[in-house]
């Protein structure tokens, strides 16, 4: 036969070379075979479960829904923070895939027909049919609500509730997160139907009347559904709206209800409702007490990434509730008393006003002004709410973040410090003329005014300047800054006590960390120079570099009351606490030294700076203060005053302080004298309840 | 044999032509199909509710006389009564009329009232409905509320000409708004849903708010049954509620129309795109 394929004569089989060819590639294949059936055989036999669990997995995922947060109560069981049921309006966005099919179909017939389009962009059409879907569906509702029941040709003016234009129509950004973050959850199209423009809630007929409108007129069972929600509700608005602060949507959501053991938790997808967590005040200190547990929804999910069908779910758990220690009308009589305080052009003056529980330390009203309101930071923050507060300082809480020279009311420790230090006695006078001498300059007396012959119990009555420059200077600034930190003047407070197990290390956040009692050490650390004697001097009245806060002046009276050196306040209610205090020593002071320091004080209200602030039937013991400072490099006034009550059997103890306009015309007891009475007013009624 | 498999072949092949013919079909046209089907029925119906008031009206004849006199003279007694409560009831109209003009207050929902006798009724399964033999022909719309007396019955669902199809109030896609006796201050509760907020406990009557714009105020929906149980998330409540009226036994009903259709009407019509419109 004639060998067509020109074969070489080495391709025969009976080649031995061919033969090694043959076997090799044989022992080859079958290697092979024997590789993929083992491997077959691992994955069927060995990797069997893993690879079933995989499968599984893909096709599911894990939602996680939040939990209410636990309420806040006042001292007495007064919810201060609640939950209200928040009705959203939700679109099912599985359900909306023929509308949008159709929607789409129909606009790139279109865009065909229309000579004017050279390119059709399919995926902008495809968004654009999805956006045209929702808003007319999104149309539809707003005409159910806004229709008038009895005439519908008055639906024009029927509706009173606030517009908010950006829930009249579907946001495309937001419809596109939601696409690329959460398609498997439904679309929300109006966000709080009870309250559609937040920032302007209407009342509380109006809103009831919106949601009946949907959920009676609505036509029910399509791709739209009434679904509900808790939402944070401050029920006094802006009371204590420093105390309790507010909460900001978070997908970080708290740990959840069950754990997932046998569903292999870690392996699935996570897809999170948005959620609340605390951002200010006891929202954020207390907020792993307050946010509860997380439940979660197993669902299988289709090809395109959307919820399929629900296959076991747990519910969430509602969060712990808390009890404050504040009382809600004393802590209202502060903030009403506060607004009350105006400058020349009839704005609240900024300020803070705080009361203690003597023996305790629980704080029962702490008022910060200018405030606001946490009720309008529920569902989103608005840049115009946020500038405006910002604009007025009204984020900060002046009461624990506000640093202030105390003025005349650091007396009281310099006559304490003076009489421990055997520098004066309590009936030793001195006689004061209007000014005193130190180095160069005249310091003078308040008011140009000569006070003559001047005991600890006369200078406290009439707030005596002159006596405290000398007395100030015979101590030395080491010991007048002794004394102070004795009384924690610039010792952190509100520490977070251990027995709550809270991460937090402190009641409030963030309360201020740059007070100052100073000394030639400071003065020479913060590099203005060496210490001279009119820093003593004006250390002496409270003046100078001393910086401190409104809680720590309260905290100095409630010791002041106790004899005592330290008071531990706290926010939280105890109806146990034992009224012992960290780092509390006694005064110091023989029964004489203190009766002087407590008359001083009680007939200061009598006859003395703090007049304005009697009450009758009670008697006060409280010192009055007015220091200077610069506000935008103009002089202005802080106006102080601290003390207790009722004087003789003491139960709680208070501070105020307002910061003044740009002008000298504040004063310790015209102006926050009036604060402090109010508040003590306010304890006096809640007193006779008890 | 033969030609009875081919037979048999040609009916399997017929049936699934006509499923798919069926399914290929446009929604107006299997509508249109539906509602003759429903007109078809409804004579049928009528009739056979028509002869048990027959059957009754022959059984009250059977009666004696002396039973018919003295239920003739209590109902003229009921009758006194009534005259007297509808002259009350007029005073007490228009003194309303008078202080809502006064305090320029909005017109509640106005309605008028059709009665029906009940033709059928199906309490026992899932879709739970009545039907009554009143329909279009008689101004009856889909939405309109459903009233015994003062009591909440249920709200019609479809109308056909003759006969209406009523969603009884036992119903879980009946969906109405109340409050509860005892709520200070009133909140909403949303019947067949969950409840809003902490109410009252025991047995608390549950009536309709009239702010939905479809039911009037006042009419109550029943009595909230055993306890109120919170669910885990904290200030939602539930609770079992017992309708006012027994289903069961009704013969006649009271159909509330509005004097004007309301939005969810507006919408519930095929062409509300073109009224939606109209009504910007």
């Amino acid at each position: 036969m004639k060998n067509l394929f020109n074969e070489s004569p080495h391709s025969t089989p009976s080649d031995p070379l061919s033969r090694v060819r043959i076997n090799f590639l044989f022992i080859f294949f079958i290697a092979g075979f024997i590789y993929i059936t083992a491997g077959l055989a691992y994955r069927q036999l060995v990797q069997a479960n893993e690879i079933m669990v995989q499968s599984d997995n893909q096709i599911k995922r894990v939602v996680i829904r939040p939990p209410a947060r636990g309420k806040i109560y006042d001292r007495h069981g007064y919810t201060i923070v609640d939950n209200r049921v928040r009705w959203s309006v939700k679109a099912d966005l599985l359900s909306l895939q023929p509308e949008f099919r159709q929607e789409y179909l129909s606009l790139i017939r279109k865009a065909k027909s229309d000579p004017t389009v050279l390119k059709i962009n399919y995926d902008a059409l495809s968004e654009q049919a999805r956006l045209n879907v929702l808003n007319g569906w999104l149309d539809k509702i707003w005409f159910v609500i806004d229709a008038n029941t009895d005439k519908p040709k008055r639906s024009k003016n029927a509706s009173k509730l606030p517009l908010n234009k950006e829930e009249r129509t579907v946001n495309l950004l937001a419809l596109r997160k939601h696409l690329t973050e959460s398609r498997a959850l439904k679309f929300t199209l109006i966000t709080d139907l009870a309250f559609p423009g937040s920032e302007n809630a209407s009342d509380p007929d109006e809103a009831n009347r919106t949601v009946a409108r949907f959920i009676e007129q609505f036509p029910q069972g399509g791709p739209i559904s009434l679904e509900s929600d808790m939402v944070r509700s401050y029920p006094y608005s802006t009371m204590a709206a420093h105390v309790l602060g507010y909460v900001r949507d978070s997908t970080d959501l708290p740990p959840n209800v069950d754990d997932f053991t046998d569903l292999n938790f870690d392996n699935l997808q996570k897809l999170r409702y948005t959620g609340k967590r605390g951002a200010a005040g006891i929202e954020q200190t207390f907020d792993p007490i307050l946010s509860g547990a997380s439940g979660w929804e197993l669902w299988t999910k289709t090809s395109s990434g959307y919820n399929k069908e629900l296959l076991r779910s747990s519910e969430p758990r509602q969060g712990s509730s808390i009890n404050l220690s504040l009382d809600i009308n004393i802590q209202l009589a502060a903030e009403e008393a506060l607004r009350t305080i105006k400058d020349s052009t009839g704005n609240p003056l900024p300020g803070a006003a705080v009361m203690l529980d003597v023996n305790t330390g629980e704080i029962l009203a702490m008022a910060s002004q200018p405030t606001f309101d946490p009720n309008q930071l529920v569902n989103r923050i608005s840049n115009k709410y946020y500038d405006e507060i910002e604009n007025q300082g009204g984020w900060l809480n002046r009461a624990t973040q506000g640093q202030y020279a105390p003025g005349s009311t650091f007396k009281i420790i310099t006559a304490i410090a003076a009489m421990r230090n055997q520098v004066i006695d309590w009936d030793d006078i001195l006689e004061c003329g209007t000014s005193f001498r130190v180095g160069n300059r005249d310091f003078p007396e308040h008011g140009g005014e000569a006070f003559g012959s001047v005991d600890v119990e006369k200078m406290l009555t009439i707030s005596c300047n002159v006596w405290n420059y000398r007395v100030g200077l015979k101590l030395g600034p080491d010991l007048l800054a002794k004394e102070a930190r004795r009384f924690g003047l610039d010792a952190p407070l509100l520490r977070m006590p251990p027995s709550l197990s809270n991460p937090s290390t402190t009641e409030l956040p963030y309360p201020t960390n740059r007070l100052v009692v100073p000394d030639p050490a400071y003065k020479q650390r913060i590099g203005a120079g060496p210490w001279n004697s009119g820093d003593t001097a004006n250390m002496s009245i409270g003046q100078g570099y001393t910086l401190t806060t409104p809680l720590h002046m309260a905290c100095l009276a409630a010791s002041v009351a106790r004899n005592e050196t330290r008071t531990t306040p706290t926010i939280i209610h105890d109806p146990n606490r034992d009224g012992r205090h960290e780092g509390a020593t006694s005064i110091g002071l023989n029964k004489d030294q203190l009766e002087a320091i407590r008359s001083g004080m009680k007939r200061c209200v009598e006859e003395g700076t703090a007049r304005s602030m009697q009450i009758e039937g009670l008697t006060i013991a409280a010192k009055t203060g007015t220091s200077e400072y610069f506000k935008n490099g103009e002089k202005a006034h802080l106006a102080w005053v601290i003390g207790y009550a009722p004087a003789d059997n003491p139960a709680v103890a208070f501070a105020v302080l307002i910061e003044g306009q740009l002008d000298t015309s504040t004063w310790g007891g015209k102006t926050a004298g009036p604060v402090a009475k109010a508040m003590l007013e306010g304890w006096l009624q809640e007193n006779d309840k008890d | 044999m033969d030609n009875n498999r081919q037979g048999a072949k040609a009916s399997i092949v017929a049936l699934i032509v006509f499923i798919g013919l069926w399914i290929a079909l446009p929604s107006t046209i299997r509508r249109l199909n539906k509602e003759a089907f429903s007109e078809f029925q409804a004579p049928a119906i009528q009739l056979l509710s028509k002869s048990r008031d027959l059957a009754r009206y022959w059984e009250l004849r059977s009666r004696s006389t002396e039973d018919l006199v003295a239920a003739g003279r209590d109902l003229a007694r009921i009758n006194a009564t009534l005259e007297l409560k509808l002259h009350a009831m007029e005073d007490i109209r228009k003194e309303n009329l008078r202080l809502r003009e006064m305090l320029r207050y909005p017109n509640s929902t106005e309605y008028l009232t059709v009665v029906a006798r009940v033709a059928t009724r199906d309490t026992s399964t899932w879709w739970q409905r009545m039907l009554i033999r009143k329909g279009r022909n008689d101004g009856i719309r889909p939405g309109c509320p459903v009233v015994f007396g003062n009591r909440v019955v249920g709200r019609v669902t479809t109308v056909h000409l003759n006969i209406s199809e009523v969603e009884l109030v036992t119903s879980p896609a009946f969906r109405c708004t109340a409050f509860l006796e005892g709520d200070d201050p009133p909140r909403i509760v949303h019947v067949s849903g969950v409840a809003s907020n902490p109410f009252t406990t025991g047995r608390a009557k549950v009536s309709t708010t009239g702010l939905g714009g479809v039911f009037p105020a006042g009419l109550i929906l029943g009595t909230l049954e055993g306890g109120v149980t919170s669910t885990a998330q904290g200030n939602l409540k539930e609770a079992y509620m017992v309708p006012s009226k027994n289903l069961d036994t009704i013969e006649e009903v009271s159909v509330l129309v509005p004097k004007y259709p309301t939005a969810g009407e507006i919408l519930m019509s095929p062409t509300d795109r073109i009224k939606l419109e109209e009504f910007k």
